[in-house]
């Protein structure tokens, strides 16, 4: 059985102008231990399906499944990681990073050693005690997905995570998160708007395309794990980021001539 | 890897060795202190002179040197005024805190009390206030109530709107990863929206903390028996205006250290749930 299985998911908000389709008639599974990145422009709806899966809002028509069970509401496996590192700027990186386990009520004894061991993955050990407004951007990030990561949750929702950070930084961040993974192995769902990004980490790309708010291709990535991120300089890498451009144009193709036809119609 | 390492730029904030005087900052810290001082003295100086070189009666307007002579004459009959005042300054503020933080709170927290009661607080803020403080001597007579009660009624709702827009302020994110992590709307508010508010709230409490004392001034005007708005309205009769204005000085003085402990808090706050 499929991890987490899509079903013919929409979402609609009533709009000032009429019903907005934000997703429209998605499908798709996701096993037990893959990366899977949803790829696609902004405004396509991908934001809003990763809200539906974490449980954060609500699904129009059409059901998602977690481990089988249906998705209602929040659950305490999953992990969420924001474009925004969204940390308390009044705990010191440590208390952030353990900020799960004090919602969660858990025992924070029995944490504490996990976060400082994910500190060290990140490369912040030396930080634990500073405040986040003494980080930069991409340190701020690194505790985020550390925090993600703390209470043991099995599945990881990741929306643009690095899309405020510089090309650089970004780069960095890539090759910590692959490292990660190769630690602790996750069901994992990253929305990203960067082809490179999406190959790089993942088992799988979803290319979403805006009109209609679907899923337009779903790529296998057949690199293996552990990854070196020198992958990228391949041939493969950059046939398959060619693969994933065209298939992103020809969405955009697409909605341009139903949109022409649609004119045409109301005329 | 480097990748791992963090980038060096962002290491903690250059540390000055304290043992360096720093001139820049010391100059400008004096321009600060030195400058207001100055032009104080300055518009005093021309207020002696004017009052002595156009022979100004005193009853009109005395010289500075005379209000300091009545302030030292009278020093324990302002300092015993002042105590009334200065508690009951304090007391308006503190129910007026607790009662904006609160009211805020439940504005903000539930749409239909908000619906139901927020377009009458606004309404009643666009009542010149003062003008019903006749009405609270009738309500509560002449003691101490009044004054707190007419302070509190002045002072909260400045706190009650700081306490909304503070509230209103967490990052939207935040609350999205509380709620991922089946956050209680209890633990949201504890952990993480009071403490975003905090800022805001004590903002608010700045205003509040002056806007308490007119309002204690002013009831006092009207009903009391005792405190410094008595004394100014005894005194006017009087015709004592040198003692007038040796009353509003000690008001002065009291605001200032309430204002400046409400500063304190703030700075304390902000240290403690602020960015740095």
């Amino acid at each position: 059985m499929a991890r987490i299985e899509a079903r013919r998911v929409s979402k609609v908000y009533q709009g000032r102008t009429g019903a907005v389709h934000a997703v429209s008639q998605v499908s798709f599974t996701i096993e037990e231990g893959e990366f899977v990145s949803v790829l696609g422009p902004s405004g396509c709806g991908k934001s809003t399906l990763l809200m539906m899966l974490a449980g954060l809002e609500t699904i129009t028509e059409g059901t998602i499944s977690n481990r089988g069970e249906a998705v209602v509401g929040p659950r305490t496996d999953n992990g969420l990681i924001f474009q925004d590192a969204t940390l308390l700027p009044w705990l010191s990186v440590l208390e952030n990073v353990l900020f799960p386990i004090k919602i969660l009520k858990r025992a924070r004894a029995d944490y504490l050693e996990t976060a400082l061991e994910l500190l060290e993955t990140v490369g912040l050990s030396d930080f634990a005690g500073h405040r986040p407004g003494q980080l930069s951007g991409g340190m701020k990030q690194r505790v985020a997905i550390c925090r993600a990561l703390i209470h043991r949750p099995d599945l990881l929702l990741m929306d643009e995570p690095f899309s405020a950070l510089d090309a650089i930084t970004r780069d960095e961040m890539n090759v910590v998160l692959l490292d990660i993974w190769q630690h602790h192995r996750k069901t994992g769902l990253f929305i990203t708007h960067s082809i490179r990004e999406a190959v790089l980490l993942s088992d799988r790309v979803l290319v979403m395309s805006r009109r209609p708010a679907t899923i337009a291709c779903d790529l296998t990535i057949p690199f293996k794990r552990p990854r070196d991120p020198k992958i990228v300089d391949s041939a493969e890498f950059a046939a398959l980021c060619s693969q994933l451009r065209g298939r992103i144009e020809a969405g955009y193709a697409a909605e341009k001539s139903s949109r022409i036809a649609s004119v045409a119609t109301a005329e | 890897m480097d990748a791992f390492s963090p980038p060096a730029a962002a290491a903690a904030p250059q540390e000055r060795s304290p043992w360096r005087f720093n001139w820049a900052a010391g100059r400008q810290m004096l321009a600060n202190v030195l400058l207001p001082i100055a032009t104080v003295g300055v518009l005093l100086l021309v207020w002696e002179f004017a009052v002595r070189h156009y022979a100004i009666s005193s009853g009109l307007l005395p010289a500075p040197h005379e209000v300091w002579e009545r302030l030292l004459a009278t020093w324990p009959t302002l300092l015993r005024q002042a105590v009334p005042t200065s508690v009951e300054t304090l007391l308006s503020f503190f129910v007026a805190t607790f009662l904006g933080v609160v009211l805020g709170i439940v504005l903000t927290y539930s749409r239909l009390i908000a619906a139901s009661i927020y377009p009458g607080v606004v309404f009643f803020q666009l009542i010149p206030k003062v003008a019903l403080a006749p009405l609270f001597v009738v309500w509560f007579g002449i003691g101490g109530e009044t004054r707190v009660a007419f302070g509190v009624f002045i002072a909260f709702f400045p706190i009650v709107v700081a306490t909304m827009a503070g509230l209103r302020d967490t990052p939207p994110d935040m609350l999205r990863l509380c709620r991922g992590l089946t956050a209680t709307s209890w633990q949201m508010f504890v952990h993480v929206r009071l403490p975003f508010a905090l800022p805001q709230i004590f903002s608010g409490m700045k205003i509040a903390v002056t806007l308490a004392m007119i309002g204690v001034i002013v009831a006092e005007f009207i009903s009391a028996p005792a405190g410094l708005g008595y004394l100014i309205v005894f005194a006017s009769s009087q015709a004592d205006t040198a003692l007038i204005l040796a009353a509003i000085l000690v008001l002065c003085v009291i605001g200032l250290a309430y204002y400046a402990l409400v500063v304190l808090g703030e700075r304390l706050a902000i240290r403690m749930y602020g960015a740095n």
